[in-house]
């Protein structure tokens, strides 16, 4: 067996090396160039956070979709036609007056990418991911999100392939607003948990 | 195994670097990293566990220190090798020919 | 043997995905309510338990079906497909008693990963 693949290069080599693996492997007739086109487009303009705020704010407006939402997160979402990669196995949970949800992937990364596209670099990285089990609150704090000490705290670990999304708590006053114009006020933070919905737009 | 990335309870990695007007991708680098992992996926290069298996090998510090997508090109490489689809002599070579300027 | 995976693909890939869920029926070891407590073991292979929950004591509240097991799919050693369930522990049984009296933990729990506790 050869040795464990080690590497030598320099951090500033790491454009010249994927370059480099991306050559070869498009010589090789492994890689479609076009693909990897296609799929940076739609991760980078299509999908994001845009697309868990409609579904967050159709919950607000519509009890019996919020009811399916909690039962079977995956088919609730997919009527808005979110669905993929990242996203086969969706469980969403809700706040209450008692309870703040937030969530984490304490192994790697794991986010549900058809609702919020790709992860923030700090949900990915070792403060958060170390952090956010053992001491929640100061996580919060550090998003500037403060909570009392009668509500409880639920952190959610996707290690496995269930990924997670939060439903935040409509904010008071916006009984006026239209769904579309609620679905504004839900920030990517607030489905992960570190934030709350903005309160006007 | 009990590496470096089982982060849960840990103390010690330092404040949460928030930066709320962080683009998807920093650099394009981590745009071909992004489609490159999938499709790998996608053409059975390796299953979703043998690719988080890999990272988890890496070297610990340069788990900790390197740029998210890294560990991504890290595992994908550990792939190719074993599969025979590369050689790090072929990608050393390649990384000399581009930096010369070769097309 | 790996295959190159087509342009024209990747619009339908995107949304299609790849759950790891297996259309197998799996007798289910675990029901909701159950008092269970998380094996020890610390394999040097891939595994989706954290060290901050092995041996600590906790309650399933949740069965999300049967899927693909980790720890031996990543060694090519089997899909092994068997339940997972959402366990809830108290902050306090985790960290100490220094912690938040309110707080919990959730985490995905493979039935490997799992034992009833013995009753009190």
């Amino acid at each position: 067996m050869s040795k464990d693949h080690d590497h030598d290069y320099q951090p500033s080599d790491i454009s010249l090396r994927v370059k480099a693996v991306e050559s070869l492997l498009v010589e090789k007739g492994l890689i479609d160039r076009e693909a990897i086109d296609r799929l940076v487009d739609a991760y980078e303009n299509k999908i994001g956070p845009h697309n868990g705020a409609r579904v967050v704010a159709r919950a607000w407006c519509d009890p019996e979709f919020k009811k399916r939402l909690l039962a079977d997160g995956t088919k609730a979402i997919a009527e808005l036609g979110y669905t993929g990669i990242q996203g086969e196995d969706m469980v969403v949970v809700e706040h209450t007056a008692n309870i703040h949800n937030m969530v984490v992937c304490t192994l790697c990364s794991c986010y549900p990418w058809p609702t919020l596209g790709l992860p923030p670099n700090w949900y990915k990285a070792a403060p958060y991911r170390s952090r956010a089990v053992i001491d929640p609150r100061g996580v919060l704090k550090e998003f500037g999100v403060d909570i009392p000490e009668s509500t409880e705290v639920r952190v959610w670990d996707s290690n496995a392939e269930l990924r997670y999304l939060v439903l935040p708590s409509r904010p008071e006053g916006t009984e006026k607003l239209s769904e579309s114009d609620l679905a504004k006020l839900v920030t990517r933070d607030s489905m992960i948990g570190v934030g709350l919905p903005k309160t006007s737009a | 195994m009990n590496g470096i990335h089982d982060l849960g309870g840990r103390h010690g990695m330092g404040p949460i670097d928030i930066d709320p007007e962080q683009p998807i991708f920093h650099a394009e680098w981590e745009r071909r990293m992004f489609g490159m992992f999938i499709l790998a996926f996608a053409g059975g290069h390796f299953n979703i566990d043998q690719f988080r298996s890999a990272i988890e090998q890496m070297q610990p510090s340069r788990y900790l220190e390197s740029d998210y997508y890294e560990h991504w090109l890290h595992s994908l490489e550990t792939w190719c090798i074993k599969n025979g689809s590369l050689t790090e002599e072929e990608i050393d070579q390649r990384m000399k020919k581009l930096a010369e300027g070769a097309p | 043997m790996p295959t190159m995976f087509p342009a024209s693909q990747v619009d339908g890939l995107i949304r299609t995905g790849g759950s790891c869920r297996v259309n197998v029926a799996v007798k289910a070891g675990f029901s909701c309510g159950d008092k269970i407590y998380v094996v020890n073991i610390n394999p040097v292979t891939h595994t989706r338990l954290p060290q901050y929950v092995r041996g600590k004591r906790g309650v399933v509240v949740g069965d999300h079906g049967v899927f693909v097991f980790p720890d031996t799919n990543a060694e090519l050693r089997g899909e092994k497909p068997q339940h997972v369930y959402s366990v809830m522990f108290t902050a306090r049984d985790l960290w100490g008693d220094t912690t938040p009296a309110n707080d919990k933990l959730y985490i995905d729990l493979f039935e490997d990963y799992i034992r009833h506790a013995d009753p009190k």
